[in-house]
């Protein structure tokens, strides 16, 4: 683990057993943040984004079984991995709220009806920093004052109903933020506001970031949004990374034909070639008993008959920090993975009996 | 890839009749308690022609006897399934008056004998019963078979049984219709109005929903004159129990209606001018229809429970006619049922019915949310 | 503060849209009670002749012959010559208050007037009170049962989904909502017969009716209450437990569960402070359906077990059409049902604040 990284995840694999099979949400996702930097994950709705932050704290539903490593820099500056622990145990819990934190999607839900704001936020407080309780409220009245709720002291004594969405959503960062974490998640924390009181809140945790000091791990689908927080972007498809590079190098030139189209769609919005782009061939398809490809096979318009639908490429830096996962990139790593893999595909033809690489990947474990 | 497309189309495609039924087969209890309800029904509907003997048949020497056996060897000769006489013998110690077989001749169980004459499905004239007993070896008559065993006047259980199921099966079935109608038109109306109409209509199924259900099934049965007609009985019980069972179902029309009322199809319906009735049968009750046939079918076990305590309490069908209710009337007393434990052998059905009803409905209601 | 303190909860009660909620309930109420009655008084009113009728058809059957006018005179008495909307404003006007100086006070020193049981041949209230006292306390008994056994079964069910436990009291549940009381009060009373030769019948022994329950023998009093407290209290335990059960499962997959695990709350904390106490409030509203249910077993029930208990009365009534009688405890048995929900419905503003803030307009 690097010494600048604060948490680095490692070919994590979610399966989930249901029925008809297991589905792989997420097949070997890997991406590493820096303190105090933002780290944008873009993708479509079902392409496996809240599953991978969600097995960060170990709250995901019962039935998904993660794999792979998630190294996470402790407090005392110790690496440890965050699925071997218990997900109902004590370490956990000291690293969930305390150094990780998160902010969900619809504030409207996330916080129960049965309680005062108040003293929802000062759970947390109360669990990780001081058992004293006016101390706590403290704490936690500091907090509210901080996201802009004014009136704090009446507003502490409120339930959730008496919020409206953005003042809940700023309660809820207040929640997350109550005790100073190290890493905060926010998985689309904008989504279900209004365009206005978006633009508020992107703007207060940008702020409270500096204040903080903390990374921040931006979930969404909305690019724009991506543009103006993140430092770092990885879009995510179908369960896998397929780039990754600093937004800005993204931006200017995005290299994966699934995050050109993205790209185009925001940029050129309305135009005709863009529906097209959306529209092709229907939607992301079911994670469960995936064929040996390349997951954006059947929507892409420059794949590679013969390969793409053989084997599926890996993430190739082809520029300091900039990495994709395509066969069919001029760049000189690219063109060597593509070789490799060709040869590969070549050798199994002539003695086809052994499993590969790839079958192992999709989760047999 | 395409393949699976296709099928995804299908899905979400099919109607949802279609879409319940295929996860209703996913149901296995559901399934089972289906077909055992179809089994129940068509021996209620064939009780005539599968019951060896009718309502008024009786024999005095039978009173009480236990299940009739049946035995396969006579003599060490096997003759087949056959039965024997019961004969008074009186043991000469303790002077106890004994029903024994007698062995001396043995009476083959036959099939499709003639018997009393009744009429198939009420229409064609008919003596033949499934199963019977014929004449002794010996050309003795007068054995008799009684799978469940005799009632206290010597009736047979078995054929009472299934002539009752024709009563019990199918007054919960006919009030469920009528509450089903009851319901689905009063609760429509308070809930497409709403106002004036919705807030007396609420307060009408609260002030029925507050009485509690047996003590007023009781008064109600309580208040039908004496003496008449088991047609005119049979009518009137159905009528009780869907006076109090169209509540439920009104209470769930009403509130698909009021979350319904406002969709945009509806909205678009009436802007195109379509009449308040059809709006109502042709774009709101479609919508909701499978949880109305789910609440229908979890509330016939409540109508069978109720018309089988009140016959049993007297207040219902009342002898000679019969219903499982007024089996179990025979099933009273603690002594009597503990020297025959065969008169317990009508709670079987009734249980099996309402779990049967209890786990169709449960399948239906997992069913009914087909997108789920 | 994490904690709302009692004083804090008191304060809240008595906030002024929550006292607004609570009168607008009551209020409620009276029209209700009203509603009931006049459907009460519908349903006793139903039968063809009336007790004056019956009474001659048993003399006569007894052989002694009435004649018409004695008939008229006794229907005069009674008030039963009246149109039958005077009757009913008779019937009410005496049960919400009776007068002093009428001859009612003057016998029964009562100001509300039940009328006269014409069976019994002693004023309905009495008949009613000889039994109203052990009939709540048996299904208070009950009910309590149910609650105490139920809940925790089902948060076990609910946090244990698809355990072998969650199995199993599935099916005693299903079962237990499915088996008809009086007949498993039937089946229970022939297996005690058989396994213990004593059927457990009726609540008192014959020697307790007659030196009363005390210490000594209040273990048979426990015994006797064993039957009764399976067979009536079973399948409302087992609707609790199925619609608890489900209630969790729905809060467990809320999001707030997820937000309170994301800060680190102890599995157990999450369980009893988010889950069960947003599953409770369903439970809590359904107070009025569990106490009409109990009443509804018990009355078939209390016939089979031969139970001293409101039920018996009811049937005796309504087979002689003594209709005060059997009007009155359908009556009271309603009233106290209304009682439950008014009271569920006003716990139910305490515990959940949406209810408390908007008022009761749901």
């Amino acid at each position: 683990m690097e010494k600048d990284n604060i948490i680095e995840v490692k070919d994590l694999h979610v399966d989930i057993k249901m029925m008809e099979g297991t589905l792989t949400p997420v097949r070997g996702v890997n991406f590493e943040i820096k303190r105090g930097e933002t780290l944008g994950l873009v993708g479509e709705s079902g392409c496996g984004k809240s599953i991978t932050c969600k097995s960060i704290l170990a709250i995901n539903d019962r039935k998904c079984t993660p794999h792979g490593e998630i190294m996470f820099r402790n407090e005392d500056d110790t690496e440890v991995d965050i699925l071997k622990m218990d997900p109902k145990g004590k370490e956990i819990r000291n690293i969930r709220g305390k150094q990780i934190s998160m902010i969900f999607q619809e504030p409207m839900v996330a916080f129960s009806p049965m309680y005062t704001i108040g003293n929802q936020i000062t759970e947390a407080t109360l669990l990780h920093i001081t058992k004293d309780k006016k101390k706590a409220k403290e704490i936690s009245l500091e907090v509210m004052r901080k996201v802009g709720i004014a009136n704090v002291e009446k507003r502490y004594n409120q339930y959730p109903h008496e919020f409206s969405g953005g003042m809940l959503q700023r309660a809820l960062i207040a929640m997350a933020l109550v005790c100073n974490p190290k890493l905060l998640i926010a998985d689309e924390p904008t989504t279900a506001l209004d365009v206005t009181i978006q633009a508020q809140i992107l703007e207060l945790m940008k702020e409270l970031q500096k204040e903080f000091n903390m990374a921040i791990l931006f979930i969404t689908h909305d690019l724009g949004v991506v543009a103006r927080m993140c430092d770092r972007v990885a879009v995510m498809y179908l369960g896998k990374v397929v780039e990754t590079g600093d937004s800005k190098t993204i931006y200017a030139n995005p290299q994966h034909p699934y995050t050109r189209g993205l790209m185009g769609s925001v940029h050129k919005i309305g135009g005709r070639k863009d529906e097209r782009l959306f529209s092709i061939e229907g939607t992301v398809p079911l994670a469960m008993n995936l064929p040996k490809q390349c997951g954006f096979y059947d929507r892409c318009d420059c794949r590679i008959e013969g390969l793409c639908d053989k084997a599926e490429p890996e993430l190739v830096e082809i520029e300091p920090g900039h990495k994709i996962a395509c066969f069919n990139c001029s760049n000189p790593a690219c063109q060597a993975h593509r070789a490799e893999v060709e040869k590969r595909l070549a050798e199994e033809a002539a003695n086809p009996v052994e499993p590969d690489e790839g079958g192992k990947k999709r989760g047999k474990r | 890839m395409a393949k699976r497309t296709k099928s995804k189309e299908d899905y979400y495609l099919a109607s949802q009749w279609t879409l319940m039924a295929r996860k209703l087969k996913k149901h296995k209890l559901a399934q089972v308690s289906f077909i055992i309800l179809a089994v129940l029904y068509i021996g209620a509907l064939f009780a005539d022609f599968l019951a060896p003997y009718s309502l008024d048949e009786f024999d005095g020497l039978y009173r009480n006897s236990a299940p009739t056996e049946i035995y396969t060897i006579f003599n060490d000769e096997h003759v087949g399934p056959h039965v024997y006489k019961l004969a008074k013998t009186i043991d000469k110690k303790t002077f106890e008056v004994k029903l024994e077989p007698d062995l001396s001749e043995y009476y083959k169980i036959e099939w499709f004998v003639h018997g009393t004459e009744y009429k198939i499905l009420g229409l064609f004239p008919c003596d033949l019963h499934l199963f019977g007993v014929g004449e002794g070896s010996n050309g003795g008559t007068g054995a008799k078979i009684f799978l469940f065993g005799a009632d206290s006047l010597g009736r047979d259980i078995f054929s009472r049984v299934l002539l009752g199921a024709r009563i019990s099966l199918s007054i919960p079935f006919a009030s469920a219709f009528i509450s089903f109608f009851l319901g689905v038109a009063i609760g429509s109306i308070s809930g497409y109005f709403g106002g004036v109409i919705d807030i007396i209509i609420q307060r009408i199924i609260e002030v029925i929903g507050a009485v509690p259900q047996i003590p007023l099934w009781m008064a109600l049965s309580a208040a039908i004159p004496a003496g008449i007609s088991t047609v005119k009985m049979y009518f009137y019980m159905t009528i009780i129990l869907s006076f109090i069972n169209w509540t439920g179902m009104a209470r769930v029309v009403r509130g698909k209606f009021l979350s319904l009322k406002n969709e945009d199809y509806v909205m678009a319906a009436r802007i195109s001018g379509v009449s308040t009735w059809k709006i109502i049968w042709k774009h709101l009750v479609p919508g909701f229809m499978s949880y109305l046939i789910v609440s229908l079918t979890l509330g016939i076990p409540g109508s069978i429970v109720g018309e089988t305590s009140m016959s049993y309490l007297g207040l219902g069908i009342k002898s000679p006619a019969t219903s499982w209710g007024v089996l179990l009337q025979e099933a009273s007393s603690v002594t009597d049922v503990a020297a025959n434990p065969h008169k317990l052998i009508p709670i079987i059905f009734v249980t099996i019915t309402v779990l049967a009803f209890n786990f169709l409905g449960d399948g239906m209601r997992d069913a009914a949310d087909p997108y789920k | 503060m994490a904690k709302r303190s009692f004083g804090d909860s008191f304060k809240a009660f008595f906030q002024k849209d929550l006292v607004q909620y609570i009168i607008k309930r009551v209020l409620m109420f009276i029209p209700t009670i009203l509603l009931i009655s006049i459907l009460v008084f519908f349903v006793i009113q139903l039968p063809p002749g009336d007790y004056v009728s019956a009474h001659i058809a048993a003399l006569a059957t007894e052989g002694e012959l009435v004649d018409a006018d004695y008939a008229a005179s006794m229907r005069a008495d009674y008030g039963l010559d009246l149109p039958v909307w005077q009757q009913y404003l008779k019937w009410v006007k005496g049960i919400i208050w009776t007068p002093t100086d009428s001859a009612y006070y003057r016998l029964y020193h009562s100001h509300h007037n039940w009328k006269y049981s014409f069976a019994y041949g002693r004023d309905v209230w009495s008949v009613v009170n000889d039994r109203l006292g052990l009939t709540i306390g048996v299904t208070a008994i009950i009910m309590l049962f149910q609650y105490l056994v139920s809940i925790p079964i089902a948060v076990y069910a609910s946090t244990h989904q698809y355990s072998v436990g969650d199995y199993i009291s599935a099916i005693i549940g299903f079962l237990g909502t499915a088996i008809p009381n009086f007949i498993l009060a039937i089946v229970l009373m022939y297996l005690s017969y058989k396994w213990t030769g004593n059927a457990n019948v009726g609540l008192f022994s014959q020697e307790m009716l007659q030196n009363g329950v005390h210490l000594y023998n209040f273990g048979d009093f426990l015994k006797r209450m064993i039957i009764p407290i399976i067979v009536i209290g079973t399948s409302g335990t087992c609707g609790i437990i199925r619609s608890v059960r489900a209630q969790m499962l729905d809060e467990v997959a809320q999001q707030y569960t997820l937000t309170a695990r994301a800060k680190g709350v102890p599995e157990g904390k999450i369980i009893m402070k988010y889950c069960f106490r947003a599953a409770i409030n369903p439970t809590v509203s359904g107070l009025g359906g569990v106490l009409s249910s109990l009443f509804s077993g018990s009355t078939v029930t209390a016939l089979v077990l031969n139970m001293q208990i409101q039920g018996p009365v009811l049937y005796k009534a309504l087979q002689s059409q003594d209709m005060y009688l059997a009007g009155a405890i359908v009556m009271i048995q309603a009233v106290l049902v209304v009682i439950g929900v008014l009271l569920s419905d006003i716990a139910l503003a305490f515990l959940d604040p949406r209810i408390r803030y908007s008022g009761g307009n749901r």
